[in-house]
């Protein structure tokens, strides 16, 4: 174990001569390898890891590669968007384009290259958030686009931003309405969503994303790595 | 290159200086007065170190280990003060099983003087909360989070004071904006006061009640482009705080930033990144009039 680092110092008998300042960077100091860590603590935590392994260390997939999070877009916005897009649309027949918006701050934890467990995707959505489909008018899609561009990206699947517009797959001008499929916290006004509020609302009230990802997860087994950049 | 970042981190020196100076001039009588403040903030229940195959922090953070270096340093200095400045809850498998108890448990055995609450400490709602913090032997310190109309009234305080070796140390904490950040179901009819005016009242008081230093934890975050309040904002249009350990916004600093308050005066901010991967350490040697930040890594 390793302690480290950069520390202002500032000398009261410098306070009269102040160009003499100095930045001190302490030198690395190592910690016995006894004192790595507090036994009694690790005893404590045990029989909560222990009771949990069961559940948590399940195996879900394998990843190829370091799934990450960076705006505007990145592999892991784009996975999660799109296992949830293609989670809720495989199996449903519609009438208007749909695509899905999440939020960046919603995923908590890159998911890692090797083996997935289901503890992963705990971390990577621990929240309990529901899935949840807006139907909202083709006449809000600016200021969805307005959003993205000054949040600076967030998951998106089925559409993107180009030139300062969103452009949805399979929307043209006979379409009135498009569902977006988001989770109830963002339907609700959250992260400032407030476009959200403008549409009508339809939510499952049980299936959480994190279900659906698991799901999506379990039936890819080697996860798939879509790097295409949806702001731009 | 090297050397202009030198010549303005030493003229940030000097104001640091000047702070120390003048906040702290009334405790300098007696021998080696020195204080080590500790923090954390974002820990979100990463309880376990990251995985070996973290992309970035591999094997960084977990608890016991976190445990072992406070130890260390409880064990090395006489005064040492260790703080959180919220989002315990929600990030790993601990807390969507075990509810916050096991965090709460563990802070609790690591000695955490004072917390205060970040939205994702409304996660389980304010009835969950309570029951986690049942383990929870330190305060919370929630000064513009009015709780009163809640079940929550009596289960946090605006403030506190430390007497450490002859030192008077007031904290108090500061809170985010939780609408459109939390459901509102989770706080109910809690109301939430301006930060800014909060703070300036909050430092007010503690500076009359002879506080040789003043401290906020915050969970507003490090800075933003808009107007939203942060720690350099409030940093700004504050006097009177001395220290501002923050939180919500992940950021990682090297080592602490200072900003000039209202009066001119320059208010330390420090923030430690999150999951745990960093102890923040300050420490003030009254006599010597010395300030030291550092991050502390837990790998």
């Amino acid at each position: 174990m390793t302690k480290m680092l950069w520390i202002i110092c500032i000398g009261a008998g410098l306070m009269s001569c102040s160009s003499h300042l100095v930045l001190h960077q302490t030198p690395l100091i190592p910690l016995s390898k006894e004192s790595v860590f507090v036994s009694e603590t690790e005893e404590v935590i045990k029989p909560y890891r222990d009771s949990m392994a069961t559940v948590m260390n399940k195996h879900v997939a394998y990843s190829p590669c370091n799934f990450v999070l960076e705006r505007p877009s990145s592999n892991l916005m784009n996975w999660v968007a799109d296992a949830l897009f293609v989670n809720q649309t495989k199996t449903v027949r519609l009438s208007q384009p749909a695509f899905c918006l999440l939020n960046f701050g919603g995923l908590r934890a890159t998911l890692n290259k090797g083996e997935i467990l289901m503890g992963d995707l705990y971390k990577l959505m621990p929240f309990d958030n529901t899935i949840t489909w807006v139907e909202i008018p083709v006449g809000l899609l600016p200021e969805i686009a307005a959003y993205l561009l000054k949040t600076g990206g967030e998951p998106l699947s089925n559409a993107y931003i180009e030139n300062g517009k969103i452009v949805v797959n399979g929307l043209n001008e006979n379409h009135s309405h498009v569902w977006i499929i988001t989770s109830d916290y963002l339907a609700n006004g959250g992260d400032n969503m407030l476009f959200f509020k403008k549409g009508s609302t339809y939510s499952s009230k049980t299936t959480t994303l994190r279900d659906a990802l698991i799901e999506e997860a379990t039936y890819q087994e080697n996860l798939l790595e879509i790097i295409d950049k949806r702001i731009r | 290159m090297e050397r202009r970042k030198f010549i303005r981190n030493a003229s940030l020196g000097l104001t640091g200086l000047a702070f120390v100076h003048q906040g702290l001039g009334q405790a300098m009588n007696s021998k080696s007065k020195k204080l080590t403040i500790l923090h954390t903030n974002d820990t979100h229940s990463n309880i376990d170190p990251l995985p070996d195959n973290h992309p970035k922090y591999p094997g960084m953070g977990g608890v016991a280990k976190r445990h072992a270096l406070i130890k260390k340093i409880r064990s090395e200095e006489q005064h040492v003060l260790l703080f959180d400045a919220g989002d315990i809850f929600q990030g790993t498998p601990y807390f969507n099983t075990f509810k916050g108890h096991l965090e709460m448990k563990l802070m609790t055995a690591m000695g955490y003087d004072a917390a205060t609450m970040g939205n994702h400490d409304f996660d389980i709602g304010l009835e969950g909360f309570i029951d986690a913090q049942t383990h929870a032997d330190f305060p919370f310190l929630c000064s513009n989070y009015d709780f009163s109309n809640t079940i929550m009234e009596g289960k946090t305080q605006a403030h506190t004071i430390f007497y450490k070796g002859g030192m008077k140390i007031g904290v108090f904490g500061i809170g985010v904006n939780l609408e459109s950040l939390v459901p509102n179901a989770n706080y109910g009819k809690m109301i939430y006061k301006d930060p800014i005016e909060t703070a300036n009242q909050q430092a007010a008081t503690l500076t009359e009640k002879g506080c040789d230093i003043v401290i906020c934890l915050s969970h507003l975050g490090y800075e933003y482009k808009d107007d939203r309040p942060s720690d350099r904002l409030m940093a700004k249009k504050t006097r009177n705080i001395h220290l501002i350990l923050g939180g919500h916004s992940h950021t990682f600093l090297e080592k602490p930033v200072l900003e000039s308050n209202l009066d001119g005066v320059p208010v330390l901010i420090n923030q430690t990144g999150w999951a745990g991967i960093n102890l923040g350490r300050i420490d003030i040697d009254f006599d010597q009039k010395l300030v030291k930040g550092n991050t502390i890594k837990v790998v």
